[in-house]
């Protein structure tokens, strides 16, 4: 039922000051019937109160909360307050009406939702007339965030320098203003947002971040190069910690695409960087470890055979297996290296034996070059060494360096 | 330019709250470029273009806005540095990407005076690429060669570079999203008013890039009489080449334009005397079930080679004949091959030299039986008597086996053999074979001009209960 008291045509305008704002906010008279926007319907425009502020948290990865603070005029007594949107994804179910200035005594007695309409109705009581400033907020979709870091290495690849950029993806046709943007964690961001716009902005940078350069051999994880010659894919990678004594540790880093380069070594102001590729890097959280892979070292060739695989029967059905796998390694760069060679005891025995339904009993054998495994990083699955890798030499001839991994796989049958 | 009216930078400044909408700015100024500078990779397309101009800041708050009309750069990776502003007096606030003109951004800069600045801008592009290719005469005897490699670039990029200076790396860059396509995404949502491309039908996007794919091979293809380097300093250029990682660099003296369209290809380098060794391998694991002939080369300075990695490319080997004109080898791809490596030319088949594998015997012994349900074995080698009803459960197979090698050819071959062999077995012999697994026994050999060289071998295999491993083991015939 309409108040016969108003008369005066339903109107729209656009809220804020943005170039495509399609979310409407109108007052109604006290005592007025929620009427809405695009409805054919007789009401008095009260006042059209601009944003004063808005908050946009997306600490929620799927749920990006908008907070917006306008100043409203309320009559004393009841008030018929009209939020309707076009073109926008608010999940209806999520919105909420505060009033920060008398929390007390301003109260939504009813909220109406139309059908059919993007829009609902408060209906707030307040025990005085003039003007309050009211909180609206809502789960929006199509705002949302991403993350993209620029790493530049040190040309020894010692350090580098970490970038992290915050990217914040407005697609929806609504303008949020100089929002205040919190990603998270670190610091608040306060910048416009456009409707359809994307802002990147600089959330952190690291200097001086201390890296380890890694050449991994491994079969299981990684493959061959090339299988008919027995030569293993080496991916190399830089590996950061995510910790302060690695000038890092401040919040988790999130996932996102990392560009990485290398200064070229050339003097301060006439040198430039390369490219060096990207990935995605994972989430670290702290104290963890960050891989920024590489690429395939294609200087570096490892081939792998298995040497020796004896069985040697023990009891009744059961066998021990004597195993020797042979690495032999050349290094083509005029650089030595270290190459953590990691061996899948699983995949060594499928490799030899064929896949069985039982856990693997073995032991290091006597034999081999490999003799002490990474204590930290060897599991009962994954055994890891690391080996260094002489430069070539002057005649430019790589040194060819040959270990052997002696494993016995023990009670098979 | 990136020239002409492909890319263009905008500098203004602008009061705070007029850029708070992302409204549009007039222009003011279109400062000249100083230099441009092309990375081009040749395992991605994708080249990275950074240019430097002088712009005009105000102190305060500057929008500098960067546009590239119909050009395949990816905006993602579009960055602006300040390579000689002192700490902290210029500073990007933010990049904005606004929805209405697809193919720019705007870049808030504060700055802490009011002067020219020097800026680096730095993007991705799609569309030019490079490739090496090589031309290889052996001598009559194919002893040694000349081995020539060479480089083409190629730019199809949709803009014209005046002035650059090109360098080209080598290796392999690890991407997680193809730069053309990033570029594309940009370059439909202008055409398509904002259809996104993941709503393209797959198929349509598969016929963009093998079109793309053909029109970048064909371009590549080398062609001197486009050569703006050669025209430009009338003589070819040095090419440097300098290690930076796992990365080589070739960086051409001096700069060049690099033309819309238009392809160049240069010397990189020239092997005057190289040693060629001709080794002739069965190897089925690496060439498949057939003898082929290969060309060992090593990328050294012994080889007249070496001051850097051999890109991969595409090789085409002649033969100098004692007339003086040439005969065709093969034309043979390449992979990438470090410095001091030795490097193969796979031929394929020789036709005089050909290649038999002969069964010659057949036989069996070391039988033993089961009786019933006994658990004991019996052996009529060890002197156990047998029945009619006993069961075989294991013996021993003998092969008779000669690889047979007939050389047509005037001069002796180098032969090697390396194949495996699964089950329990001995492989007998006086070919003073190695392992190079536990399975794979290898062995070499001569034969001379117009021999024929039988290799006999024999494989024991024990089946049955005789087998105990899954090895070759190696013995000495008697």
């Amino acid at each position: 039922m309409h108040s016969t008291r108003h008369s005066t045509r339903h109107a729209t305008r656009h809220l804020g000051g943005a170039l495509s704002a399609l979310i409407a906010l109108a007052l109604l008279a006290p005592f007025a019937t929620p009427t809405l926007p695009g409805a054919a319907a007789d009401v008095k425009l009260i006042a059209l109160p601009k944003r004063d502020r808005v908050e946009i948290q997306l600490d929620v990865p799927g749920l990006t909360l908008i907070e917006e603070e306008r100043t409203i005029p309320l009559a004393k007594g009841a008030n018929d307050v009209v939020f309707a949107w076009a073109n926008t994804a608010i999940d209806k179910s999520t919105i909420q009406f505060r009033c920060m200035s008398d929390p007390e005594n301003v109260q939504v007695i009813s909220v109406s939702y139309p059908p059919n309409e993007n829009a609902l109705t408060w209906q707030v009581s307040s025990p005085t007339a003039g003007p309050a400033k009211v909180r609206i907020s809502y789960i929006i979709g199509g705002v949302d965030k991403s993350y993209e870091y620029r790493a530049e290495a040190a040309n020894d690849e010692k350090k580098l320098t970490l970038w992290q950029y915050v990217q914040l993806h407005n697609r929806t046709p609504e303008s949020f203003g100089e929002a205040d943007m919190f990603a998270g964690y670190g610091e608040r961001l306060e910048r416009p947002i456009g409707a359809n716009e994307t802002r990147k902005i600089l959330a952190a940078k690291f200097e001086n971040v201390p890296i380890t350069k890694t050449y991994t051999a491994d079969l299981a994880q990684h493959g061959y190069l090339d299988p008919a010659k027995r030569q293993l894919k080496i991916p190399m990678h830089y590996v950061l910690k995510n910790d302060a004594a690695n000038g890092l540790g401040r919040f988790p880093l999130q996932a996102g695409k990392a560009r990485i380069f290398i200064a070229d070594g050339k003097a301060e102001g006439e040198g430039t960087t390369a490219f060096l590729g990207e990935d995605w890097a994972a989430f670290a959280a702290k104290d963890d470890e960050l891989k920024l892979f590489l690429g395939v070292a294609k200087d570096i060739v490892v081939t792998r055979t298995i040497e020796r695989r004896d069985r040697k029967k023990t009891a009744g059905p059961l066998s021990d297996y004597d195993i020797v796998v042979k690495y032999e390694i050349e290094n083509f760069k005029d650089q030595p290296v270290s190459i953590d060679l990691a061996e899948s005891i699983a995949g060594l025995r499928a490799e030899v034996l064929g896949d069985a339904p039982r856990a693997i009993e073995w032991v290091l054998g006597t034999e081999g070059s490999l003799k002490t495994p990474d204590a930290l990083k060897s599991t009962s699955d994954r055994v890891l060494f690391h080996v260094d890798a002489p430069a070539r030499g002057a005649d430019q001839k790589a040194q060819k360096k040959t270990e052997t991994l002696n494993i016995v796989l023990k009670n098979e049958w | 330019m990136i020239d002409g009216t492909h890319a263009t930078l905008l500098a203004a400044t602008l009061a705070l709250a007029a850029s708070a909408f992302g409204q549009q700015i007039d222009v003011s100024t279109l400062p000249p470029r100083e230099g441009v500078q092309l990375t081009i990779y040749n395992s991605e397309d994708l080249t990275l273009v950074r240019e430097r101009r002088t712009v005009t800041v105000a102190k305060g708050q500057n929008e500098l806005q960067f546009s590239w009309a119909n050009t395949l750069i990816d905006p993602t990776s579009v960055e602006i540095e300040f390579p000689r502003a002192k700490g902290g007096s210029l500073e990007v606030l933010d990049t904005r990407f606004p929805f209405d003109r697809p193919q720019a951004l705007y870049w808030n800069v504060r700055s802490d005076f009011d002067g020219e600045a020097l800026v680096e801008i730095s993007y991705f592009t799609s569309g030019i690429t490079w490739s090496a290719d090589y031309v290889g005469v052996t001598s009559d005897d194919e002893a040694s060669m000349t081995f020539d490699g060479y480089v083409a670039i190629s730019n199809n990029s949709g803009a014209d570079y005046s002035d650059a200076q090109v360098r080209m790396v080598v290796g392999t860059v690890n991407l997680v999203e193809k730069v053309r396509e990033l570029a594309e995404r940009n370059l439909l949502r202008q055409q398509t008013g904002g259809v996104p491309p993941w709503q393209k039908e797959e198929g349509d996007k598969v016929l963009e890039r093998e079109a793309f794919k053909e029109a970048i091979v064909g371009a590549a293809r080398p062609n001197d009489e486009l050569s703006s380097f050669y025209f430009s300093s009338g003589a070819p250029p040095e090419i440097v080449k300098e290690g930076l990682s796992e990365y080589f660099i070739f960086t051409v003296a001096g700069t060049h334009d690099v033309k819309n369209g238009w392809a160049n290809r240069l010397r990189l380098f020239e092997g005057t005397n190289v040693p060629v060794k001709t080794v002739y391998r069965y190897r089925p694991m690496e060439y498949g079930e057939q003898l082929v002939k290969l060309f060992l080369v090593k990328n050294d300075t012994a080889s007249t080679l070496g001051d850097s990695p051999l890109p991969d490319g595409a090789v085409r080997l002649f033969r100098r004949q004692s007339t003086g004109g040439l005969s065709v080898i093969a034309f043979v791809p390449t992979k990438y091959v470090p410095i001091g490596q030795e490097f193969e030319f796979n031929l394929g088949r020789d036709p005089q030299v050909l290649f038999e594998r002969l069964a010659t015997r057949t036989w069996r012994d070391d039988f033993w039986f089961k009786r019933g349900n006994q658990d004991k074995l019996y052996s009529p080698t060890k002197g156990d008597r047998v029945n009619e009803n006993d069961t075989v459960v294991g013996w021993s197979d003998h092969y008779g086996r000669v690889e047979r090698i007939r050389n047509y050819r005037g001069a002796p071959i180098n032969v090697e053999f390396r194949f495996p062999i699964d089950g329990d077995v001995t492989f007998v012999s006086s070919l003073n074979p190695t392992l190079f697994d536990f399975r794979t026994p290898d062995f070499k050999t001569t034969v001379g001009a117009g021999e024929r060289k039988d290799l006999a071998y024999e494989l024991v295999t024990r089946q049955g209960s005789n087998a105990t491993q899954n090895a070759v083991k190696l013995e000495a015939a008697k």
